[in-house]
């Protein structure tokens, strides 16, 4: 062929504020975040009461979105099945607690396992539409709920037999979620930070996890190269089941009841983090020390809209507008840097 | 001769699935008591109106290959916004429906931009959108429930019977509402093209249709159809809260779930506006039956899921036979000579 040859002429410059953002902007703000709270509140961000509450905020959320991190990193958007996952975990420990603590705290997991392996299941290999899919299962599951146990709520001490083991079942169950290990650190925020380094050990140092990125890049050249797409997603769902169902025994303990609503609201706030942390919605790109700073963001952000004074309804608003800026600036950005 | 296999073809069950549906409950009405009166027939049709305005806009929004979860509460927005104009700020009733529509129309151009100009997943923005939503009611009305006062003429119409009909006129102003949409999106170009952008947007873009704005004009038909339902629905029933419809299961739940059962494909450009409303007036016959709420969330949670299960495993075996290269196995044949 005659004429010039065709010289790629798009964008080859990168903007600066996307890269930084992309890779290590999450911190950025955090840091200003916690600067404008220093000044906002006066100087009493730093006291051991205002850590000890930013923590334990950040605690159950926390929990829940080391899983679901997968489930979005794999390309699946958002697992809509999170608020029924936790609500069916606080009811099922609550109900085995004559069994004892151990027992009933591993059925309460094994349902959050079971869930997640069924959404694995029809998402993984049947190709399920993922959101739809996962809510409609979430419905499913409130009903299941609302008549086994006729929409009541369970209490623990007068669900435990009389027995003086079933009633220490009973207060363990209580103390896990007021259990502190020093002033101001609390259990939770323990055995959230513990969740995220497994995390992150899964997510970075295993096979599973590079398999993951190339299924959550484009599903069908991992199809192609080998990969064993069924199983991988059926791990993923079912680590985010697990992690759903920890948060949602810690958060019926925190509360002292269990009922079929105590998970509401947790899915859109779960995604908020991880998506402020910087996991792509397409999937294949994030890190779960972003998702971790994402976490921090959220909490710091919630801390000081209350430092402000703005009331919880009005925390609706700022959170609807943080969410949908921060999904801008993800696709705006990757645009900008031509991955998208 | 040549021997002919009959075979009968039954995809026509499928395809109508929803009027089998709404045959089944009807049925089923008959071994129960006082369920063809026409006090339990207006009551229904009346109380699954607000639904039925839900379902049209997710329903719309889903042929253009989008979902639209601020339905709901766009039709709580238009009930608070309507009722809190003319109870409180003493505009007349036309005045304060308009505003409320015009509302619509505003949050839907919103939607429309960020999800087809932005780039966005749809189902994102609108989960955004929802608590934008959320937090500007709860500032208009300080989180109070708001009530028609002491106009109650415009109440009265629209809960009479009209004629002999058993039916209130609000669910009439809804079936012609929705009938007008489903003549739109069937017989005009603007609604083929919907059709056509959601069955796939890159073939409809290099047929010469500017799929963005056609993808916006669906967000606008639905975000203006909820609120025009819900301003009609808080004069209808008197009083608007910010949970407004929300009886133990929410009203978009049920508008999804008929959009499914309706038959309504999920990846978008096939399905009908009529579809969804049959099986609303199903699904609001469907909780006479029950008399408890857990069942009747039980209920219709497993006919969700059904449908979901049934579509997903048609789609699975498809793939199966089809496959992802068709003619991987007549190119394979050319190779070796024997083709």
């Amino acid at each position: 062929m005659n004429g010039a040859q065709k010289v790629d002429k798009r964008k080859v410059e990168i903007n600066k504020f996307s890269l930084i953002f992309n890779k290590l902007g999450i911190y950025v703000v955090v840091l200003l975040l916690i600067v404008a709270g220093v000044i906002l509140s006066g100087g009493q961000f730093f006291s051991a009461s205002n850590i000890q509450s930013i923590l334990e905020a950040s605690a159950l959320i926390g929990m829940v979105s080391a899983g679901l991190m997968f489930v979005v990193y794999s390309g699946n958007m958002n697992d809509m099945s999170i608020p029924m996952t936790m609500a069916m975990a606080g009811m099922l420990t609550v109900q085995f607690i004559n069994l004892g603590f151990i027992p009933a705290l591993l059925i309460g997991i094994a349902s959050g396992a079971l869930i997640g392996f069924i959404n694995g299941l029809m998402i993984g290999k049947f190709r399920a539409h993922p959101i739809i899919w996962s809510w409609g299962f979430n419905l499913l599951l409130s009903g299941i709920v609302r008549v086994v146990w006729q929409g009541k709520q369970l209490y623990a001490d007068t669900v435990a037999k009389p027995t003086e083991f079933a009633q220490r079942a009973a207060n363990t169950f209580y103390a896990i979620s007021r259990t502190y290990l020093t002033s101001f650190i609390s259990l939770m925020a323990v055995v959230m930070i513990v969740m995220f380094v497994i995390a992150w050990f899964i997510h970075s140092k295993t096979s599973f996890g590079q398999k993951l990125k190339i299924i959550g890049t484009n599903y069908d050249v991992a199809k192609f190269s080998g990969i064993n797409c069924t199983k991988v997603l059926i791990t993923a769902y079912m680590i985010c089941g697990v992690c759903a169902a920890t948060g949602g025994i810690f958060f019926s303990a925190l509360r002292k009841t269990s009922s079929y609503e105590n998970g509401m609201g947790y899915d859109f706030s779960c995604l908020t983090t991880v998506l402020l942390g910087g996991v792509q919605l397409c999937g294949g790109k994030g890190s779960v020390i972003g998702a971790f700073g994402g976490v921090l963001a959220y909490s710091i952000l919630n801390n000081i809209l209350s430092w402000i004074g703005l009331d919880t309804y009005s925390k609706y608003l700022v959170q609807g507008i943080v969410f949908l800026f921060i999904v801008w600036l993800n696709t705006y950005s990757n645009r900008k840097l031509g991955k998208a | 001769m040549m021997k002919r296999k009959i075979r009968f073809n039954l995809n026509f069950i499928n395809t109508y699935r929803c009027f089998f549906f709404l045959a089944i409950i009807l049925f089923c009405g008959l071994f129960t008591k006082k369920f063809f009166t026409a006090f339990n027939i207006r009551a229904v049709t009346g109380n699954t109106s607000l639904v039925m305005w839900l379902g049209m806009g997710f329903t719309t929004c889903m042929i253009a290959g989008h979902m639209d979860l601020t339905a709901m509460h766009m039709s709580t927005m238009g009930a608070l916004l309507c009722l809190g104009l003319h109870s409180q700020s003493g505009l007349p009733w036309a005045l304060a429906i308009l505003v409320a529509t015009l509302s619509g129309v505003a949050i839907g151009l919103i939607n429309g931009t960020l999800a087809t100009k932005f780039e966005i997943p749809s189902f994102i923005v609108t989960l955004g959108m929802q608590f934008v939503l959320k937090g500007l009611m709860y500032i208009y009305t300080g989180g109070a429930e708001l009530s028609i006062g002491r106009d109650y003429a415009f109440n009265e119409l629209l809960n009479s019977a009209v004629g002999p009909l058993p039916f209130s006129l609000y669910f009439i102003i809804t079936t012609v509402a929705i009938f007008l949409v489903w003549i739109f999106l069937r017989f005009t170009r603007t609604g083929r093209n919907i059709y056509m952008v959601g069955g796939n947007v890159e073939t409809a873009w290099l047929a010469g249709i500017k799929s963005r704005s056609v993808t916006t004009l669906a967000f606008v038909i639905s975000s203006t159809g909820c609120a025009l339902g819900g301003a009609l629905n808080g004069i209808y029933s008197g009083a608007a809260s910010i949970t407004m419809g929300e009886k133990g299961i929410s009203p978009l739940m049920i508008a999804l779930t008929a959009t499914i059962i309706g038959g309504t494909s999920l990846s978008g450009g096939k399905g009908s506006v009529i579809w969804t409303w049959v099986s609303l007036i199903a699904i609001g016959f469907l909780k006479s039956l029950f008399k408890k709420t857990e069942q009747q969330v039980l209920v219709i949670a497993a006919i969700l899921i059904v449908c979901i299960v049934y579509e997903t495993l048609a789609q699975y075996r498809r793939s199966k036979v089809v496959g992802t290269r068709p003619n991987l196995h007549n190119e394979h044949m050319r190779e070796i000579g024997k083709a």
